[in-house]
């Protein structure tokens, strides 16, 4: 498992990606450094300017679920382009640890792409130390989550990319903000109630429990690894 | 060709394909195929498009049949993943972990399937398909031929008792495609059932080997290559000659009988159809001497492998083995030429 794990590593990390991401992290902490410019303003302003702006809106609700999409789509989504993937279908390991291996390639390198970004961002901003303490909690169980969520996607669709940030877009951003059924399905906003309540800061719409959040995003990494798993079991590999 | 070879039961059966058939959406790759090989070298022969790779695929775990059952060792491909480490495949496809070194890369084959000194066997199946496992450079730099080597390499690592190639020659110069073809046969001697694909029927003479000749998704023949080989002669042939004076050779062509028709094109070339062609072959030399006339040359017009297959699969064609109607019986061997799966 742990060759699968530095293989999918290796290829998963390219220039671009990284580029991109850097690209992307870079206008957090340009937004973090206008926030802390901003003159007349209270610091319970800026305190929601960063927790709700700037680490809810930019932080968790784009800068982690594209890096987690990006990296986890590729994760296999790669390997099926090019046809490489072969290789690795016919190990003889069990496919929940090619899931494993993975997963935990695409979140080694997502992580520190998707939290750093935040976290620096919430610092540069003048946030506190609790708030930015919760800024890192919030933006690593989201990328678990995502990561997990998207590393199906890049096996059973083409253009896992696209249908990746419609996902976003509409359902995260969209839909689990009006509608409190589907807040419950939302990665999202488990992820924004663990930094409003760390950070003690103004709770999102539908905000649940740190225990309830902790426990449904584990729940969403079993049951995407799961069907991943499952997925990966019944693929016609070319 | 229905007197034509058909692979008898080997004594030991490694790969059996029991009636299988897929369907592509509303392509049918495969239909009603069956057969049943041992150790040894099986050439897997077919045109472009005629299934060979599902095949391949199917006996690999990389899909499922629509229908129909597939054992190989005894076992389902596709679900049993012990099997895997018995089981070596060089797929079609050029792709490989490009911005990897060859050693890495079959080093990376070996750890996948749990090879316990990785180093040492990626080196020695290197050295099998005569690579340098010091070359550092990345795979991506390699030509074709050195890249399907390396894929050979990495099929090979594990030491798998079933070998199966997909059109491994592809690529490859005359002298590492004889080498390869020398490696497939030493390892059919050893006891290993080897399958390779090609839709070159002069690399398939030269394993010498067991045939299965797909043509639109079905078995059309199998047998030994020499039995095949002769079917291919017996069928049909147009060829083009160049004589000094092509009327009086195809004058004296028709005469004795060996051809059927002729189409003279200019006083130097004439068109010429005959259905024996070994005859045939033997008797234009002879034609010319007597009628002094100089024989300058002699091209095929229609030896190319579809029309081959064409031939064998085609309406009214004479393949040897026509797929079976369902619950049909299978087709007996045909006498003299049932072997042992072993060489």
């Amino acid at each position: 498992m742990a060759l699968v794990y530095r293989l999918l590593l290796r290829t998963l990390v390219t220039r671009a990606r990284l580029a991109a991401l850097v690209a992307i992290g870079l206008v957090g902490v340009l937004i973090g450094l206008a926030i802390r410019a901003a003159d007349g303003v209270s610091s319970a302003e800026r305190t929601t300017a960063i927790s709700r702006d700037l680490l809810g809106g930019y932080g968790l609700n784009l800068v982690v679920p594209v890096t987690a999409l990006l990296f986890a789509s590729a994760a296999f989504g790669d390997p099926t382009d090019d046809r490489t993937m072969v290789y690795l279908w016919l190990t003889p390991l069990a496919r929940w640890r090619l899931v494993a291996a993975g997963w935990a390639a695409a979140l080694t390198v997502a992580g520190p792409v998707a939290v750093v970004p935040v976290v620096l961002a919430a610092a540069v901003a003048g946030a506190e130390g609790r708030l930015v303490a919760a800024a890192a909690a919030g933006a690593a169980l989201a990328t678990a989550g995502y990561t997990a969520l998207f590393l199906g996607l890049g096996l059973i669709v083409r253009r896992a990319l696209a249908w990746g940030l419609t996902y976003v877009l509409i359902w995260e951003l969209a839909v689990a903000r009006i509608s409190k059924g589907a807040a419950r399905l939302s990665v999202s906003v488990y992820a924004r109630s663990v930094l409003s309540e760390v950070g003690e800061v103004a709770k999102p719409l539908n905000a649940a429990a740190v225990p309830t959040s902790l426990l449904v995003l584990s729940l969403v990494v079993l049951a995407a690894t799961a069907f991943t798993t499952w997925m990966l079991a019944r693929a016609d590999v070319a | 060709m229905t007197a034509a070879a058909t692979v008898a039961a080997p004594a030991v059966t490694t790969i059996a394909v029991e009636r299988v058939s897929k369907w592509l959406g509303p392509v049918v790759a495969l239909s009603d195929v069956s057969f049943a090989i041992g150790p040894g070298v099986t050439a897997l022969l077919g045109p472009n498009g005629a299934g060979k790779s599902t095949l391949l695929r199917i006996l690999c775990g990389l899909t499922t049949p629509s229908q129909g059952t597939v054992r190989v060792l005894g076992a389902n491909p596709r679900t049993d993943l012990a099997l895997r480490r018995r089981v070596g495949l060089v797929p079609q496809q050029e792709n490989l972990f490009e911005q990897l070194p060859a050693l890495e890369i079959v080093t990376l084959s070996a750890g996948l399937h749990e090879v316990a000194d990785r180093a040492e066997a990626a080196r020695r199946a290197l050295g099998l398909v005569a690579l340098d496992p010091e070359d550092g450079r990345p795979v991506r730099t390699y030509s074709k031929g050195m890249r399907q080597r390396v894929k050979v390499a990495a099929a090979m690592v594990h030491n798998p008792e079933v070998v199966i190639l997909d059109e491994p020659l592809e690529g490859l110069d005359p002298r590492q495609r004889l080498r390869m073809i020398e490696l497939f046969v030493e390892l059919g001697s050893q006891g290993r059932t080897v399958l390779v694909s090609s839709h070159v029927l002069d690399e398939v003479e030269r394993f010498g080997s067991q045939v299965l000749v797909l043509g639109q998704g079905r078995l059309a023949a199998s047998g030994d290559f020499r039995d095949i080989r002769d079917l291919m002669d017996e069928r049909p042939h147009r060829l083009r000659l160049r004589a000094s004076d092509a009327r009086r050779l195809a004058a004296a062509l028709m005469a004795g009988g060996t051809v059927v028709g002729t189409h003279l094109e200019s006083e130097e070339s004439v068109v010429v159809d005959t259905t024996f062609v070994s005859a045939f072959r033997r008797a234009v030399a002879r034609a010319a001497a007597a009628e002094g006339v100089r024989l300058l040359e002699i091209t095929p017009l229609d030896d190319d492998l579809d029309s081959v297959f064409r031939y064998l699969v085609g309406p009214g064609g004479r393949g040897p083995e026509r797929p079976r109607r369902a619950g049909s019986p299978g087709p007996e061997p045909r006498p003299g030429s049932a072997r042992s799966g072993g060489r």
